[in-house]
């Protein structure tokens, strides 16, 4: 008794049996290599998941720029084949797409996405020796005795955070006459930090922002979580409400900053807001409309369209690769920092006759001061140090645009400190 | 002289009756499969099958439990992550924290993950349907997005990603840290995980368990005490759920809570689902099948993006999307499951070529 229905599933069982075997049987010898002349270079990247609200376009951006470096001229005359695969944020199916990019297409090289991928693969890829370029700038990936072959091409969270807060700090805090009563009673700021407690990119920066906030001073709040894809932050902001915080840490993405300062403003809790460079963007704008007005965020590079050298190229790319996505923002300026960084790298180790995973991290931690434009301060990587860079842009919302508050260089203001704050 | 030959199976004592293997030819089968796990398999893949190996055994053990309560005792439950982290979590700690040998702490793992699931599981003496769905539910919540997150995943100021680096778990002499490695220790468990799964459910103890599934008050009726097998039954799926988290450290060199997700307790049900309730088969079939396809799309998309380039970023959702059209066709057309789709095909061939039907 065969019935109709198992002829269809044993339609799909065979079918699964076929594709799994030719997407995974002849290359998987070792025998089939990539064409000469083409570097495979695997991308691993949210699309579908929580953070997919900024990860869309960081995505296109990954694929923007490594077409248009494609189309002038490659890598020394070398195409860069792209293998771009979505993980919708599972940690365990970015460990299997990283195992295949490894294994069948023999990449050369990583782009990757999360803090909690890349930081549970990043004993892997050192032992693996395959270069890691993560959207995370989680300041745990910087500290190359424990992760030699993580990089990025932007400040740190934990520098990031660091900046921002001095930057309230200095002023907003003690220049701000909203605050001249306190200030002179002698009164302490008081900060609460809201963030996804289980996501690791949002409790990165936790720990030192903690003990920075002590350094100058602060007295720290209970923590509330709030996940990355709340709709609804009322029980947070009324705990926060309890402690009458002066000014609020975001650690998430877009879509939840921008729910968190809605009820905010919506049960009246009087804090200014700090926000992570992976909850400020063109998106959060048009989320929060006049809302968004007086919020401070980092911003790792320059906005989308911003005048700044590279900038060209991006528009002319997203226009001609990915036409259908109409609203571009500072994630396809941030995945083509990271690109430029690979693609300046490829080059130097191609030049050298070292196109391979040891090859390309030398290249990178040769760099001093490397310009990539596109606003990304000049990167340095050592190769005991890969925080790429201790200047941070910090932004404030006002007339429905983003202006420069500061630009804080905290190595030159803290100088002892900054050696110890490397790797956290 | 006359020879006599059976024209047929027949079993002479009550020990060949009950025998897992009663005849040669499943016994040469079994052996053969074996064989191909043992030694074959490991020799000849690639890393990236053996990897995609390791995950399926680890949703094999995953849903081993599922398959325990739902397909065997009838007690839905969907929050068997909290139990798999409970397991991972104990583990780690242990080894991480208090530097205790890997096998004592995956042992310790099996039991504090069986115990908790006691704990989850008391309700169930008073509840049932779709009530005992929101206790275990609310087991996973209260398990990963509570204690675990915000104490456990904070033990020795590690973060919250543990990070347990190749080379940090070893069994005696033998350190585990290459796919190949944690493939013979997970090859290993799945065999005796089933063998005692198969032998649980021809005991006293699954005739009990299938007894409260299909009536519980009759089972009561026949003097069946069923609070406290509807409590062994949790236990044992706590073990089945402890034994699968330490395995998954050893393969993942890293644990934090992200990894238990309430998304991977429906999607144990589902594996379930497809592959069959109430059966081994169902249980293997449905992880095969779950991991497998999802591979197979990704492959496909990876594939025919060169000619689609729109596929990488646009089309990605058609992944989970036919993912959802393979569960409703299976419970449109063979909501038995594949094991019953594997059980027509076996004795389609027993029969052939006189198939009365």
């Amino acid at each position: 008794m065969i019935k109709h229905g198992g002829v269809i599933i044993t339609t799909i069982t065979i079918l699964t049996l076929l594709v799994l075997a030719l997407g995974c049987g002849p290359q998987a010898t070792p025998a089939a290599q990539a064409p000469v002349g083409e570097i495979p270079i695997g991308s691993i990247n949210d699309t579908t998941g929580p953070t997919s609200d900024v990860g869309k376009d960081y995505a296109a951006g990954i694929q923007d720029a490594i077409r248009w470096i494609n189309d002038h001229g490659g890598v020394n005359g070398k195409r860069i084949r792209l293998i771009l695969n979505d993980y919708g944020y599972r940690v365990p199916e970015a460990i299997t797409i990283y195992k295949r990019y490894r294994d069948i297409d023999k990449v050369v090289a990583v782009l990757g996405w999360g803090t909690g991928d890349t930081s549970a693969l990043a004993p892997t890829v050192a032992k693996d020796q395959i270069p890691y370029i993560s959207a995370s700038y989680s300041g745990e990936l910087t500290d190359p005795s424990k992760t030699p072959y993580n990089f990025f091409a932007a400040s740190d969270y934990s520098t990031n955070a660091r900046a921002a807060l001095l930057a309230w700090y200095e002023e907003i805090w003690l220049k701000d006459d909203r605050f001249k009563a306190e200030r002179e009673a002698g009164k302490k700021p008081r900060i609460v930090m809201f963030y996804s407690f289980p996501t690791p990119y949002s409790s990165a920066p936790i720990k030192a922002l903690k003990e920075f906030a002590q350094l100058l001073g602060f007295e720290i709040g209970p923590d509330q979580d709030i996940s990355l894809t709340a709709l609804d932050a009322k029980s947070q902001v009324l705990a926060a409400k309890e402690f009458n915080p002066h000014v609020i840490w975001h650690g998430n993405t877009t879509q939840s900053v921008a729910t968190a300062i809605r009820d905010a403003k919506a049960l009246g809790l009087q804090a200014d807001h700090l926000v992570n460079n992976w909850g400020f963007d063109e998106n959060f704008l048009r989320l929060l409309g006049p809302q968004a007005e007086g919020v401070i965020g980092i911003a790792v590079s320059a906005f989308y369209g911003e005048d700044v050298p590279g900038m060209d190229r991006v528009k002319e790319a997203a226009q001609k690769y990915n036409p259908a996505l109409k609203e571009r923002t500072i994630r396809t300026v941030q995945a083509w920092a990271n690109v430029m960084l690979l693609y300046e790298a490829l080059k130097k180790a191609d030049a050298a006759g070292q196109l391979n995973g040891p090859g390309i991290k030398a290249a990178i931690e040769s760099f001093r001061d490397l310009d990539i434009g596109l606003g990304v301060p000049p990167l340095t990587y050592t190769p005991d140090d890969h925080r790429p860079t201790s200047k941070v842009r910090i932004y404030i919302v006002r007339n429905g645009k983003f202006e420069l508050l500061k630009l804080v260089d905290l190595k030159e203001k803290f100088a002892d400190q900054w050696p110890k704050w490397k790797g956290y | 002289m006359r020879m006599r030959l059976p024209s047929g199976v027949f079993y002479q004592t009550y020990k060949q009756d009950q025998a897992l293997w009663p005849t040669a030819f499943v016994k040469l089968r079994m052996w053969g499969l074996l064989v191909f796990l043992f030694v074959i398999f490991p020799q000849v893949a690639s890393p990236y099958w053996l990897s995609l190996a390791n995950l399926v055994g680890y949703t094999i053990l995953s849903a081993m439990g599922v398959q325990l309560l739902i397909g065997y005792t009838g007690q839905v439950t969907l929050g068997h992550a909290a139990f798999i982290a409970a397991g991972a979590y104990t583990c780690a700690v242990l080894v991480l924290q208090y530097h205790i040998p890997y096998p004592l702490a995956f042992l310790a793992a099996m039991i504090v993950a069986g115990l908790w699931s006691v704990l989850f599981g008391l309700p169930s003496a008073r509840v049932k349907g779709f009530y005992l769905i929101m206790t275990t539910m609310a087991a996973q919540f209260i398990t990963v997005d509570f204690i675990i997150t915000q104490y456990v995943s904070r033990i020795g100021e590690r973060g919250h990603s543990f990070s347990l680096p190749p080379g940090t778990l070893s069994i005696g002499p033998w350190v585990i840290q290459s796919d190949r490695d944690v493939y013979y220790l997970m090859i290993a468990l799945v065999t005796l995980s089933v063998l005692a799964m198969t032998n649980l459910a021809r005991t006293r103890i699954g005739r009990a368990w299938m007894a409260i599934r299909d009536h519980d008050i009759a089972a009561e009726a026949l003097g069946i005490n069923i609070v406290a097998y509807k409590l062994l039954a949790f236990f044992m799926a706590g073990v089945f759920g402890g034994m699968a988290g330490a395995l998954w450290i050893a393969s993942l060199f890293a644990v934090s809570p992200e990894h238990f997700t309430w998304s991977w307790s429906l999607w144990l049900v589902g594996v379930i689902l497809i592959g069959g309730l109430g059966s081994n088969y169902g249980t293997i079939f449905g992880s095969l099948f779950m991991t497998l396809v999802m591979e197979a799309l990704r492959n496909a998309v990876t594939m025919l993006a060169p000619l689609f380039p729109a596929l990488e970023t646009s089309f990605l959702f058609i992944k989970e999307a036919a993912f959802g059209l393979a569960i409703i066709l299976f419970l449109l057309y063979e909501p038995n499951g594949l094991a019953y789709r594997w059980w027509q095909i076996k004795n389609y061939i027993h029969l052939w070529p006189f198939s009365y039907e």
